[in-house]
C-alpha cells in the first residue's frame, strides 16, 4: 500500500514539476505556452550536453538548465508572446510553432547536420544521462524500500514549490505579478513596468521547466520530441487545479498522480493514463473553474 | 388598460445581502416607465431578474398573462422582452445591416433558419429601423467602426427589429454627448405607444425629456412611484436619494 | 461589395476546376498523393467551420477523423483477402489469430471477448454508416454536455484534447480488437455496386474530389444561411445572441456535430486512399496540425483553410525526396506558423481579401461616379475600434 502511494506521490511531483512553470505562465499571465514541454526537453539536453562537453555532474546541471531555459523563455516572451497578450488561443498556436522549431533545432543540430557537421549529444537519436551512483540506491523508510531518486524528485519539487510560493506571495515581484494578473492596465498605471515583469515571469516559468527537464533526464530517455506529451499533462494539472491557484496545482498534481499510480497498480500504464484523461474531462465539465479555485463572489 | 409587466414581490440576495427585496410593480401596455435610484439601489439587478440573467429567490414575474419567472434568458427574449445592456454589445464583425439581419431571425429554431437571405417583410422592417435609429447611411459599416453613440443606437435597433412586447433599456445614454443624448430621447419617444418600455437612467435632463411614470428604488426596495412632479415633491425621495438639493441639482 | 463577392465566387470556381483537371497532368503516384491531400482539405473545412465560424477550437478533430477511419477500415479489413484465408468460412482479421489464446475458436463471433463487435462490419455499408454515425454521436454527446454547461474557449479545447488522447490510449490498449499501435493495415478495396476503388485509380481521386467539392460548397452555403449568420453572431458575442432569444448551445452543438460528421467522412476517404487506419490519427500533433492548416489558409475562410491544407502538404511532399529536408520543412512550418499568427491572423485568405479590396478600391476610384457618401467609414470616428 505504502509503495503505491509513494509511487503516486513521485508521479504527482513530476507532474507538478512540469506544471509549476505552466501554472505561472498560464495562471498568472494568460499564456498557453505549448513550448513549455520543449523547455523541459532543453533542460534535459542541458544535462546531456553538460555531461559530455563540460564534464559537469547531474546536480550542477540544475542551475545551468534553469539559466539556459530561463534565457530562452525570456527570448520567446520578447519575440513572440509579447504581441499576443489577451489572445489566449493564439498564444497556444504561436507557441506550438515555437515548440516545433525547438524540436527541429535539436534534431537537426541547429541546422549544422545539413553541412555534415554533427554535435555529440544532439541529433534525432536517444540520449541517456548517468545519475550519480548514490542516487540509484534505495533507502529504507519505516521498513519500506524507497528509491532514492524518486525521493530526490519529491524533495526538489517541494523545494521549488516553496520558492515559487515565496516569490509569488512574499516578494515585491510577486505582488507586481499578481497585480498584472488582475488588471494589466491598472498595474501599468500604478507604475509597474509590465513588460519587464512579464518577461521575468515568463523566464522564471521556463526556468522551472528546465529544472524539471534535468530531473526528467535521470529516469527517462532524452529525445527531441520528449516534451510534447508533458505539456499536455502539465496543462491538465493546471486546469484541473484551477487557473491561477498555486495551491490548486499542487493538490491536483497530487490527485492525478495518485490516480495514475493507483490505477496503474491494478491495470497497466496505458489505461492509467486514459483514466486520468477521463477524470480531467469530468472535472472540467463539472467544475470548469477547477477543483481548488477559491474565487470570491 | 392592459398590464404588460407584472412584478410580484420579487427578491434576490447575494451572499446574504438583499440586492432586490420584495419589489412589486405594474407597467401598463404602451407605457414608458423610468427607474431611478442611486448606485446599488437594485435597478440593474431588477432588470437582470426580469430578463433571466439572475435567478430570483422569491416572487414572480408576468409578461401579460404568461408567468416567466426564472425562465432562461433566450426563452424570455423569445417571449417578447428585449434587453439593452449598460455596456453596449453588438456583433462587431458584422455590418450594421448584418446585425439587424441576425436580430430579425425571430424564429429561434435551426430548422427554420436553414434558408439563405432575409424574407422581404423583415427586410422592410429593417429599413424602417435603420431610418428610425438614423443609421441608414451607415448600413454597410462594420459595427466595430461605429462611434459609441451609434453602437448604442444599433443595439436599440436590434431590439426594435424583433418587435418586443417589452423593452428593458439599461442606461441608454451612458457615455453619450449632449447631442447624442437628445437624439436617443427622440428615438425612444418615437417608440412610445408602440412598445412598452422600462428605462434605467441617471441623466435627469434625459429623464425629464422622456418620462411619464417614474419608479424610485432605494436599497433594493421601491421607494416611490408617480409622475415627475410627484416624485420631485416626494419627501422620502428627497431625503434618500436627492439630498437637500432637490432633483434639479442632479442634472448638473 | 459586388466585386468582392465576384472575386470570391471566381476563386471557388477556379479551385474546383483546378482539382478536377489536376489528374490530367499528374502521374498515378501523384494522383494518389494529391487525393490524400484533398482529404486533408476536407478536414480543414471542418476545422474552419467549427473554429473560424463558430469560435470553437476543437483540438480533438482527430478523434472524429479517427472514428470515421476505423469504422470503414474495420469493414475493409474483413473484406481483404487475408481475412478470408484464416481457415474459417467467415472472414477473421489476421491479427486476431496471432493474438488468440491457444485453443480459442477461430470464428469472428468468439475468437476473443470483444470480437463479436466486428460481426456487422462484414457489410461494408454498415462500416460506412458507422463512419458518419459514430463521430456524430460522439460530438453530439460531448457537445450536449459541454455547450449546455456553457463551457467555452480554451476549456473546450482542453476537453476535446483530453478526449482524443483518451480514446487513442483505449484503442492502443484494446490490442486484440484493434491491433493496438499497429492499426489496421492490409485492407480490402472499397466497392460500390461491384466497382472497386483502387487507391491509385483516377476514379478514387474523383471520389475524393467529388466529396471535397460537396463539402466545400455545402459548408459555404450552410454558413450563408440565417443559421450560419447566427452561429457567427454567437462567436462574436454569445451573450448578445442569447438575449436576442437564440438558444446558443443548440447552434453550437449543430455546427460542432456537422464539423464532426465532415471529419468522419474525411477519415473514411483517407482509409480508401491510404489503405490503413492507425492510432496516429488520434495523436495530439495530428489534431494540432489540422488547426495549423486552417490557420495558415485562413481560419474564417472555408476555401482558404482548404487550400492551406492542400498547399502545405503539396510543398511538403515535393521536398520530401531527401529525408533531412523533411525535418527542415517542419522547422520552416514552425517559423511560418509563428509569423502567420503574429502578422497574418486571417491567414492567406485574409491576405487575398485585402488584395481584393485594394483592387476594388482602384476600380471605384477610376470610375468617376463616386459620391461622397460611398465610403461611410470615413465619417465614423474610429476611436471605438480596438
Amino acid at each position: 500500500m505504502f509503495d503505491v502511494i509513494f509511487i503516486g506521490l513521485s508521479l504527482g511531483s513530476i507532474l507538478l514539476l512540469v506544471a509549476l512553470g505552466l501554472a505561472i505562465t498560464y495562471g498568472a499571465m494568460g499564456v498557453i505556452n505549448m513550448a513549455h514541454g520543449e523547455m523541459v526537453m532543453v533542460g534535459a539536453y542541458t544535462t546531456v550536453m553538460g555531461g559530455l562537453w563540460l564534464h559537469i555532474g547531474f546536480l550542477a546541471s540544475l542551475p545551468l538548465a534553469f539559466v539556459i531555459t530561463g534565457l530562452l523563455g525570456w527570448a520567446i516572451e520578447r519575440i513572440v508572446v509579447r504581441r499576443l497578450y489577451g489572445r489566449l488561443l493564439d498564444t497556444l498556436l504561436a507557441t506550438w510553432g515555437v515548440a516545433i522549431l525547438l524540436q527541429q533545432a535539436v534534431r537537426l543540430e541547429f541546422g549544422l547536420s545539413f553541412f555534415g557537421i554533427h554535435i555529440r549529444g544532439l541529433g534525432p537519436g536517444l540520449q541517456n544521462v548517468k545519475v550519480p551512483a548514490w542516487m540509484t540506491g534505495v533507502v529504507s523508510i519505516g521498513g519500506d524500500q524507497v528509491n532514492i531518486y524518486r525521493l530526490f524528485i519529491i524533495l526538489v519539487t517541494a523545494a521549488l514549490t516553496f520558492v515559487t510560493w515565496l516569490l509569488m506571495f512574499r516578494s515585491d515581484i510577486g505582488i507586481q505579478v499578481r497585480a498584472i494578473t488582475r488588471n494589466p492596465r491598472m498595474a501599468a498605471a500604478c507604475g509597474i513596468d509590465v513588460q519587464r515583469i512579464n518577461a521575468l515571469t515568463f523566464a522564471y516559468g521556463s526556468g522551472l521547466a528546465g529544472v524539471a527537464g534535468v530531473m526528467m533526464s535521470g529516469f527517462k530517455t532524452v529525445f527531441p520530441d520528449m516534451g510534447s506529451a508533458m505539456v499536455v499533462d502539465g496543462f491538465m494539472v493546471v486546469v484541473v487545479g484551477g487557473v491561477g491557484s498555486l495551491l490548486g496545482s499542487v493538490l491536483s498534481a497530487g490527485l492525478l498522480g495518485q490516480v495514475n499510480g493507483g490505477v496503474a497498480a491494478v491495470t497497466n500504464d496505458i489505461l492509467a493514463r486514459a483514466v486520468v484523461f477521463g477524470l480531467v474531462i469530468l472535472i472540467i465539465i463539472i467544475k470548469p473553474t477547477g477543483l481548488f479555485s477559491f474565487k470570491g463572489r | 388598460m392592459t398590464v404588460a409587466l407584472t412584478i410580484d414581490g420579487i427578491g434576490v440576495s447575494f451572499a446574504g445581502v438583499k440586492a432586490v427585496d420584495n419589489v412589486s410593480m405594474l407597467v401598463h401596455e404602451g407605457e414608458l416607465r423610468v427607474l431611478l435610484g442611486a448606485n446599488g439601489a437594485g435597478k440593474t439587478t431588477l432588470m437582470d431578474l426580469i430578463s433571466g440573467k439572475t435567478r430570483s429567490t422569491d416572487g414572480r414575474v408576468f409578461l401579460f398573462e404568461t408567468e416567466i419567472t426564472n425562465w432562461s434568458p433566450n426563452r424570455i427574449a423569445r417571449a417578447g422582452i428585449g434587453r439593452k445592456f449598460q455596456i453596449p454589445s453588438v456583433f462587431r464583425d458584422f455590418s450594421v445591416r448584418g446585425n439587424l439581419n441576425v436580430a430579425s431571425c425571430t424564429d429561434p429554431r435551426i430548422r427554420s433558419n436553414l434558408g439563405i437571405g432575409i424574407p422581404r417583410t423583415r427586410r422592410q422592417r429593417i429599413e424602417e429601423v435603420l431610418e428610425l435609429t438614423g443609421l441608414a447611411e451607415f448600413a454597410e459599416t462594420p459595427a466595430a467602426n461605429l462611434s459609441h453613440g451609434q453602437t448604442q443606437w444599433l443595439e436599440l435597433g436590434m431590439l426594435i427589429v424583433q418587435n418586443p412586447k417589452l423593452l428593458l433599456l439599461d442606461e441608454p445614454t451612458a457615455g453619450m454627448t449632449q447631442n447624442e443624448t437628445h437624439k436617443t430621447a427622440e428615438i425612444i419617444k418615437g417608440l412610445r405607444g408602440q412598445h412598452t418600455i422600462l428605462v434605467v437612467e441617471h441623466d435627469m435632463a434625459f429623464v425629464r425629456e422622456i418620462a411619464e411614470q417614474i419608479t424610485v428604488m432605494h436599497l433594493g426596495r421601491v421607494l416611490a412611484e408617480g409622475s415627475m412632479t410627484a416624485i420631485e415633491r416626494n419627501e422620502a425621495v428627497r431625503h434618500a436619494y436627492l439630498g437637500s438639493y432637490g432633483i434639479s441639482a442632479e442634472a448638473v | 461589395m459586388i466585386t468582392q463577392r465576384r472575386l470570391d465566387r471566381a476563386a471557388y470556381i477556379l479551385f474546383i476546376a483546378l482539382i478536377l483537371l489536376a489528374p490530367l497532368v499528374l502521374g498515378d503516384f501523384w494522383v494518389n498523393r494529391i487525393a490524400k491531400f484533398l482529404v486533408f482539405g476536407i478536414v480543414a473545412v471542418a476545422v474552419s467551420l467549427c473554429w473560424g465560424y463558430g469560435g470553437i477550437l476543437n483540438l480533438g478533430q482527430g478523434l472524429f477523423f479517427g472514428a470515421g477511419a476505423y469504422m470503414l477500415a474495420m469493414s475493409l479489413k474483413l473484406a481483404s483477402a487475408t481475412s478470408m484465408q484464416q481457415g474459417s468460412d467467415h472472414p477473421v482479421p489476421d491479427f486476431m489469430l496471432w493474438n488468440a489464446d491457444p485453443g480459442a475458436p477461430t470464428e469472428l463471433c468468439c475468437i476473443n471477448r470483444g470480437s463479436f463487435l466486428w460481426l456487422p462490419f462484414q457489410w461494408q455499408w454498415f462500416g460506412v454508416v458507422m463512419g458518419i454515425l459514430l463521430p456524430v454521436l460522439l460530438a453530439g454527446g460531448l457537445g450536449l454536455v459541454v455547450f449546455r454547461k456553457r463551457i467555452a474557449g480554451v476549456f473546450v479545447s482542453v476537453i476535446t484534447l483530453a478526449l482524443v488522447l483518451l480514446v487513442r490510449l483505449v484503442v492502443i490498449d484494446a490490442q486484440p480488437l484493434t491491433n493496438g499501435f499497429n492499426g489496421l493495415t492490409d485492407l480490402g478495396t472499397f466497392h460500390v455496386a461491384g466497382f472497386g476503388f483502387d487507391p491509385y485509380a483516377r476514379a478514387t481521386y474523383y471520389l475524393v474530389a467529388g466529396f471535397l467539392i460537396l463539402t466545400l460548397v455545402g459548408s459555404r452555403l450552410l454558413v450563408e444561411t440565417r443559421a450560419g449568420l447566427i452561429l457567427q453572431a454567437i462567436r462574436d458575442d454569445q451573450n448578445r445572441a442569447r438575449y436576442l432569444g437564440f438558444d446558443v448551445p443548440i447552434y453550437q452543438l449543430f455546427f460542432f456535430t456537422v464539423s464532426a460528421a465532415i471529419s468522419g467522412l474525411a477519415g473514411m476517404l483517407y482509409v480508401i486512399v491510404a489503405e490503413f487506419a492507425s492510432p496516429t490519427f488520434m495523436d495530439l500533433s495530428f489534431s494540432i496540425t489540422m488547426v495549423v492548416w486552417a490557420a495558415l489558409g485562413g481560419r474564417a475562410s472555408l476555401l482558404g483553410a482548404c487550400i492551406g491544407a492542400i498547399l502545405i502538404n503539396v510543398i511538403a511532399a515535393s521536398i520530401s525526396e531527401t529525408a533531412t529536408f523533411v525535418e527542415a520543412w517542419k522547422a520552416i512550418i514552425g517559423v511560418v506558423f509563428v509569423l502567420v499568427v503574429l502578422y497574418l491572423p486571417r491567414g492567406l485568405a485574409g491576405f487575398a481579401q485585402d488584395f481584393g479590396e485594394r483592387l476594388e478600391r482602384r476600380f471605384a476610384d477610376s470610375g468617376k461616379t463616386t459620391t461622397p457618401g460611398v465610403i461611410p467609414q470615413a465619417q465614423v470616428p474610429r476611436g471605438q475600434a480596438p
